[in-house]
């Protein structure tokens, strides 16, 4: 129905129909939306001609195609079996508005002739049908085809681009060159020609029933329907109310046959798609909102439509306009002012607006999705939109954004600009999210002159900057996967509808559904939802759908349904339990119908339902238990013999009990139990002042504490020594032995050099040392932020026995720790050379001092490397005088070796170098000459001078 | 070994102070040959440990002082890695299965049937099990302890359990059926004054009878605690005195300060103040039960006696809901309240009672 609406509107009474939205639009910004709309009636045309197509090739089918194809197209066969068959098809598709009008007055039908006639001049031509009342046979398709070449050369001028005004068709030829033709009138005169020929030439009787009397019902149709269509405008101009409005009372009013139909239609669809807004005007949405969004896509104007933007300032008449609009805005003043800065900026260098993508937000049923959808169509948008129920995992989300952004249906349908909606974006993965915020800010490789020249050319390359307005749309703007896009967007949060708007609408819904209904009800069944249209209308359907045709307050209150399953931030929750909720308008309804008893009574019921449903919804229970827990004590509490108190932590302890059933017995059936907690705390502890609550961290501090705690005492244990270790176990450390052992360890001791301690001090001294070494103890030097050095004990378990509010426990002086650090580390160095020793005494052959650490590690080290030296000089002895011997260990073969080798030196057989290993073996001394190394007089010295 | 409680360590079932009878049964149980799985329970500083390391002494000779600690890394079936330190001689092995807290069944399965599964070589030498000796078995979870029990029937002939806990009521029935059970009590006050005096002779100092009683009472009759706390005094003054002030544990007084805080006034703002200071005793550690039992006993002796039964009742209430729960503090906040309003109520009763 709509379409024809917006047709009519363009031909003849635009201005009229839409005179009060042509000056928000203009208050806006230019707009011609002219050859858009003409553009989406031919889609639609074309979809009839379709129609014919098939009639005339699948001749059985003829009826049931038609009549399908003619659903759609509004269709109406004068015929009374087809009817019969419309209407059975109707109970299964949608069908909004078609209708049989009684016979028109001749006023009216001349009127339509008039209207017809301008109707038919702004068709293309390749529909004689509807051009032409008189009947002459179609096959269509044929007709395009060898039309097609005929206007490609009749017109005199080819456009490369769309014409600014008047309509133009689209030709791309086969090498993907587009031109654009304009229409003129007179082609409209040539064309019956060509089909009149070939309609003598079809007298075949290929069809059963002559396609001439198909053309005609079909012209016949058509006149009805523009009849039809000029008397309800004709209506429509004398009331001067909303179209949608009048559809539906021409529906009422028209015969009793079809009476049920409208309604059966409307049945099967969902109220909130019939009563869906079409329009700007219609929105309910917070006009501040919707102009904010619409001017941002205007700003998209230049960059997509080629429009240069007006720079004018608001004319005063205008701001008035606005601004009476939202008196109740005023307080957010600064706020939108912000916004409106936003819109005033300075578009940048492709002529993009600053903030490429809109961010809309708000509670589910405001009507988020569809003021993005008709703010699109309304500033001459085709709209594209990705929502949750497709896949958006990243290549698929960047394919789809590429192909949304940068390409352009070529077949002639929508040749409007696309703007691509993605909607519940805050579902989507962070992948995806940050490849549209990749795609925003991609810079052009080759920026400059051309994005201004052409950008419907530019957009065809790859990798160009976004070209197209995106709109995205949210419920929860804190999710931390838009974190990053919420700098880059423009943000517009949703205010809750108005109440009255909302009334009003669903008055005007219930008035045409026929339902009766006071506003008082509406309202209640409003307050009810927190106005949330779509849960409002939903629930009118329902009532409907069960008959029910009278809608008071009673029916409001008493049902359970309308309630959605609302996700509330958390304080908000802890906020609703500790507060009472006020006395509303509502509830003296209820006083009025009930006993004011009674009515306390299902109050309080009613409370309980309130936040046990509350409380079952939030679903993170822990947290909202541990809240109550934090906050319920801080509450102004009225409890002087603490009954109360007592009663809220028995609940609490009741909870712990049956949460700790839950989750190790796995008996889940327990945890519908768990939401009678907040009840419970709200009627006990509910207040009427608002309540000051803290997020709780108690518990989390507490965690955290104790695993400090632990760790402390972890490290401690680890390097106790086993004989130590098996006594002492964390409980008892913390428990028995800490404490007095940290009292242990600070005996007095003078603070003067070791050394002059008597011989009672030194060994209280090498005690302690060794409780230190015991217990893993030890003193680390530490930097405090005021820049003085402390020796704290490693690890810190003075932490773990320290409690706050107790009196500090003696400290050992700075340099009494520092001397215990010390000593701890020459005692400990002192053990572990004493278990090396141990472990393999024979490498050490000097005793070492014990006072001393460093040092005999340095001399076991030597004396090891020479050792080694002499061990291979000897090896090498070895084994050049092995023949004579078999191999023993190498201590001993020197010795033997000794005697039999004077033997063979005597016989002037073993080499020098034999002779100096047999040498070096048997003496004590040992030198070595560094070859190359001379800073000293050169002199031979043989090793036999040194013997 | 400076600390005296390390160093006068009883070794043998011989040198041990006190429960000499039960000293003597323990060896007959070694020297007949057949020794039975072992139950070892009793309070905190009775001295269990002592004991069964002097049995193990006595089964073994000196081979079982060579302690080593082993870090072992068991990986569960959900190939989740267990990391945990255990003590081992060459004849025994001691773990702490709660360490590695819920995984504490698979400890069980892997670590101690490895262990039970060898046999050991020499088997003429010496005796034919080794002994695995279990801490804080009342800490085990129940899954656990029914892993426990078909190691104990199953490995009986290589290996011998000893159980050591602080009480029997965690430990399922199963197991305690299957174990000898020995009581180990505390020392009574005189046994802990003459095992001071015994240290301090040894050590060559004077304890005055009197101050050596006092810590005696003061520790609450735990020997580890006396000594510490001797110790300590010897660190503070030498020349002991009689009245010399004793140190105490930290937690003990913080503890006393909450009980006089909850006396003193009773209203939420208090109660949130108790709160704080409960949230600090827990997070030392300080386990929830000897925080409610501390709390007991401070109350019971500032309140009058005919609340006494009340306070006691509620305390047990509160205590077994403790047990049962998972977060101490609600039940311990809830045992405050209550008390708070019970004293509440007493005392305007009584104030009311003195008026009219």
């Amino acid at each position: 129905m709509d379409e024809y609406d917006e047709m009519y509107g363009i031909e003849d009474d635009f201005e009229r129909q839409f005179a009060d939205e042509l000056e928000v639009m203009a208050e806006m910004e230019r707009e011609s939306p002219v050859n858009v709309k003409v553009s989406e009636f031919r889609a639609k045309k074309q979809t009839f001609e379709e129609a014919l197509t098939s009639a005339d090739s699948a001749l059985p089918d003829t009826d049931t195609a038609a009549a399908q194809e003619r659903e759609e197209d509004e269709a109406l066969t004068p015929k009374a079996k087809r009817r019969k068959q419309d209407v059975a098809k109707k109970l299964h598709f949608e069908a909004t508005g078609d209708d049989i009008t009684p016979p028109s007055s001749p006023e009216t039908c001349q009127r339509s002739e008039r209207t017809r006639s301008g109707f038919s001049l702004s068709l293309s031509p390749d529909r004689p049908v509807a051009a032409e009342p008189v009947s002459v046979l179609d096959i269509s398709g044929l007709a395009v085809l060898q039309e097609s070449p005929k206007r490609a050369t009749a017109p005199r001028h080819v456009l490369k681009r769309p014409p600014a005004s008047g309509d133009f068709i689209t030709v791309t030829d086969c090498m993907g060159n587009r031109v654009y033709l304009r229409k003129t009138q007179e082609q409209d005169e040539q064309t019956p020609d060509p089909r009149f020929f070939r309609n003598s030439q079809s007298a075949l009787g290929l069809l059963a029933v002559p396609i001439e009397v198909l053309k005609e019902q079909v012209s016949e149709r058509r006149h009805r329907q523009l009849v039809e269509e000029s008397q309800r405008l004709t209506e429509l101009l004398n009331s001067g109310v909303d179209p949608e409005l009048l559809v539906d009372g021409v529906i009422e009013d028209t015969e009793d046959e079809n009476m049920n139909t409208p309604d059966e239609s409307s049945a099967s669809r969902l109220w909130v798609d019939c009563f869906a807004p079409q329009h700007y005007m219609e929105l309910l949405s917070d006009d501040f909102t919707n102009r904010c969004l619409l001017k941002w896509l205007k700003l998209w104007d230049w960059v997509v439509f080629g429009r240069e933007r007006k720079s004018r300032p608001p004319t005063a008449e205008s701001r008035t306009s606005s601004t009476s609009t939202q008196n109740q805005n005023q307080r957010f003043k600064t706020k939108s002012q912000i916004t409106e800065e936003i819109l005033e900026a300075e578009l940048d260098q492709y002529k993009r607006p600053k903030l490429k993508v809109a961010l809309l937000s708000g509670p589910p049923g405001l009507g988020k999705t569809t003021l993005a959808h008709i703010i699109a169509k309304h500033a001459g948008y085709n709209v594209v939109e990705i929502n949750a129920s497709d896949d958006r995992s990243a290549e698929l989300f960047q394919k789809r954004i590429d192909t949304a952004t940068q390409m352009k249906s070529v077949l002639g349908a929508n040749e409007k600009p696309n703007c691509l909606i993605i909607d519940e974006i805050d579902g989507a993965p962070a992948a995806a999210i940050s490849v549209l915020l990749a795609t925003l800010n991609r810079k052009d490789s080759r920026e400059g002159e051309e994005s201004t020249s052409n950008p419907l050319k530019k957009k065809k390359k790859k990798e160009t900057v976004l070209l197209r307005p995106i709109i995205c749309i949210c419920n929860d703007l804190y999710t931390p996967a838009l974190r990053p896009l919420r700098q880059h967007a423009f943000l517009l949060t949703f205010p809750p509808t108005q109440q009255s708007r909302l009334t009003q609408r669903l008055a005007e819904i219930t008035r045409r559904q026929g339902m009766k209904a006071d506003t008082g009800s509406l309202m209640a069944l409003c307050e009810k939802t927190d106005n949330d249209i779509r849960a409002c209308i939903n629930t009118l359907q329902f009532l409907h759908g069960r008959g029910q045709r009278q809608l008071d307050q009673r029916v409001v209150n008493s049902m359970s349904i309308g309630l959605k399953d609302q996700n509330k931030g958390l304080f908000s929750v802890w906020q609703e339990i500790f507060q009472l909720p006020r006395s509303k308008r509502k509830r003296f309804g209820g006083d009025t119908l009930g006993g004011g008893e009674e009515a306390g009574l299902k109050d309080g019921s009613q409370r309980l339902q309130h936040i046990l449903h509350l409380a079952s919804s939030t679903g993170e229970h822990e947290k909202l238990t541990q809240g109550l827990y934090d906050n319920f004590l801080s509450m102004k509490l009225k409890d002087p013999s603490m009954a109360n108190v007592c009663s809220g932590l028995d609940w609490l302890s009741f909870s712990d009990l049956v949460n700790e059933c839950v989750l190790h017995g796995q008996n889940y059936s327990l945890m519908r139990y768990l939401p009678f907690l907040p009840a419970a705390f709200h009627h006990l502890f509910a207040t009427n002042s608002v309540p000051r609550i803290s997020y709780p961290n108690s518990h989390y501090e507490g965690l955290m504490k104790t695993q400090h705690t632990k760790n402390a005492l972890v490290a401690m244990l680890a390097e106790i020594p086993p004989s130590v270790r098996s006594r002492v176990c964390q409980n008892n450390l913390c428990l028995d032995v800490l404490s007095l052992l940290l009292e242990l360890i600070c005996p007095k001791l003078r603070p003067v050099n070791p050394q002059l301690y008597s011989t009672r001090e030194k060994q209280q001294l090498c005690e302690l040392i060794d409780t230190m070494i015991n217990y893993n103890l030890t003193y680390r030097q530490e930097r405090t932020p005021e820049g003085q050095y402390t020796y704290i004990l490693e690890p810190n378990v003075e932490d773990v026995v320290r409690f706050t509010g107790l009196p500090p426990r003696r400290q050992l002086t700075y340099q009494v720790k520092q001397l215990i650090a010390r000593e701890t580390e020459l005692e400990r160095m002192r053990r572990v050379e004493r278990a090396q020793q141990k472990h393999n005494p024979q490498k050490t052959e000097t005793v070492q001092e014990v006072k001393e650490v460093k040092k005999p590690q340095g001399k076991t080290r030597t004396s090891r490397n020479h050792q080694q030296r002499l061990e291979n000089i000897v090896r090498q002895t070895v084994v050049e005088s092995k023949p004579e011997m078999d191999f023993f260990g190498r201590a001993v073969v020197p010795k033997e070796k000794a005697a039999a080798s004077t033997a063979t030196d005597e016989d002037g057989k073993s080499s020098v170098g034999a002779q100096i290993g047999k040498a070096v073996g048997n003496s004590d001394v040992w030198f070595r000459f560094n070859e190359g190394v001379s800073n000293a007089v050169r002199r031979n010295v043989y090793i036999r001078e040194l013997l | 070994m400076s600390l005296w409680v390390d160093k006068y360590r009883p070794t043998s079932l011989a040198k041990l102070d006190y429960h000499k009878e039960q000293a003597n049964q323990l060896r007959n149980l070694v020297q007949c040959g057949d020794f039975p799985h072992l139950l070892v329970y009793g309070p905190s500083g009775a001295g269990k440990k002592t004991r069964i390391m002097c049995l193990l002494r006595e089964l073994y000779g000196a081979g079982v002082e060579k302690l080593r600690i082993e870090h072992q890394s068991i990986v569960a079936p959900s190939k989740k890695k267990i990391e945990i330190n255990t003590i081992a001689s060459n004849y025994h092995l001691e773990v702490n299965p709660s360490d590695a807290g819920n995984s504490d069944r698979v400890v069980i399965q892997e670590l101690i049937k490895t262990v039970a599964q060898s046999q050991q070589i020499q088997s003429s030498t010496q005796r034919e099990f080794k002994v695995v000796l279990l801490t804080e078995v009342d800490r085990l979870t129940k899954d656990a302890q029914h892993a426990l029990r078909r190691t104990m029937e199953k490995y009986m002939a290589t290996c011998r359990l000893i159980l050591c806990c602080n009480s029997t009521s965690k430990v399922i029935s199963p197991i305690r059926s299957r174990c000898l059970a020995v009581r180990v009590p505390l020392p009574s006050t005189e046994e802990v004054c003459s095992v001071l005096m015994g240290v301090c002779k040894k050590e060559g100092l004077l304890l005055p009878a009197e101050l050596a009683r006092q810590i005696a009472e003061k520790s609450g009759r735990n020997l580890r605690k006396a000594l510490l706390m001797c110790e300590a005094c010897r660190v503070q003054q030498y020349p002991f005195s009689a009245d010399q002030n004793i140190p105490e544990t930290d937690w003990e007084v913080y503890l006393r300060e909450t009980a006089n805080a909850i006396i003193n006034q009773q209203s939420p703002q208090r109660l949130l103040e108790v709160r704080a200071r409960l949230y600090e005793l827990l997070t030392h550690c300080i386990p929830a039960e000897i925080i409610m039992k501390g709390l007991v006993t401070e109350l019971l002796s500032n309140c009058d006696g005919h609340l006494k039964p009340d306070v006691a009742q509620m305390a047990a209430y509160y205590e077994h809901r403790l047990q049962l729960g998972s977060k101490a503090i609600y039940h311990l906040e809830a045992f405050v309240a209550k008390f708070m309003a019970i004293y509440k109520k007493f005392m305007e009763d009584g104030l009311d009672n003195f008026m009219f």
